[in-house]
């Protein structure tokens, strides 16, 4: 990994067309200006991260516990037809 | 018409029916071709099967079954993924988790964007929204 060391109101420039700004350091938070294509999504970290370990969880199942539950749903439905 | 061999055993699927996803799932880069498997009993699942490893499938639900004022707008960069235009009607379904004990939940969090007249999908991350990753279904 790179590792800069930039001071408030600095920047950097990544490829042509994104551009990082230091804004604000604050209680050791730093806020952080970013300027990139519309297609080029930003995402925090771990939002990412977690989206990404609950696509890895959804991807573990196992189809006769998935029959059983569309069992239910169908049950469930037909019940509810009845009131 | 091809086949493979996942872990439910051999799928037939035609080439030119397949859901293309251009950036894959979140986590799952590289896989951008699914089969969609009927769901042979009634009800609001079914599941997508990736052809490049027939390890993984997802299950997903259209989450307006659950949620009736759930809706998402595909902005002017996710339109070009998809190759649709503003006009192109285009479904939102959600990642299901069914975890061994049945207390199953969908990621609204992430809905997944899909095309009809394109066969396309991606999905997104809606940051700052109240949306939970893990939303447990209300009859489940």
């Amino acid at each position: 990994m790179l590792v800069l060391t930039r001071k408030i109101g600095e920047g950097l420039i990544i490829g042509d067309d994104i551009t990082i700004k230091i804004i604000e350091i604050k209680g050791g938070a730093v806020r952080i200006g970013i300027d990139a294509p519309l297609d080029k999504k930003i995402h925090r970290q771990e939002v990412y991260d977690r989206m990404a370990e609950e696509n890895r969880n959804a991807a573990n199942w196992d189809i006769t516990v998935l029959d059983s539950l569309c069992t239910n749903f169908t049950r469930d439905k037909k019940e509810n037809e009845k009131d | 018409m091809k086949k493979i061999e996942t872990r439910f055993g051999q799928v037939e699927y035609e080439p030119a029916n397949l859901l293309h996803f251009p950036a894959g799932l979140i986590g799952f880069p590289t896989l951008h071709d699914f089969i969609v498997m009927p769901n042979k009993k009634k009800g609001p699942l079914f599941w997508i099967q990736a052809i490049d490893d027939t390890e993984i499938a997802f299950v997903l639900t259209d989450p307006t079954n659950f949620f009736l004022d759930y809706s998402i707008t595909p902005d002017e960069t996710e339109r070009k993924q998809l190759q649709i235009d503003a006009e192109e009607p285009c479904f939102i379904l959600s990642v299901v988790t069914v975890p061994p004990d049945q207390k199953i939940s969908m990621n609204l969090a992430a809905p997944i964007i899909f095309a009809p007249s394109t066969n396309r999908a991606i999905q997104v991350i809606l940051e700052d929204s109240s949306y939970e990753s893990k939303t447990f279904l209300p009859n489940a």
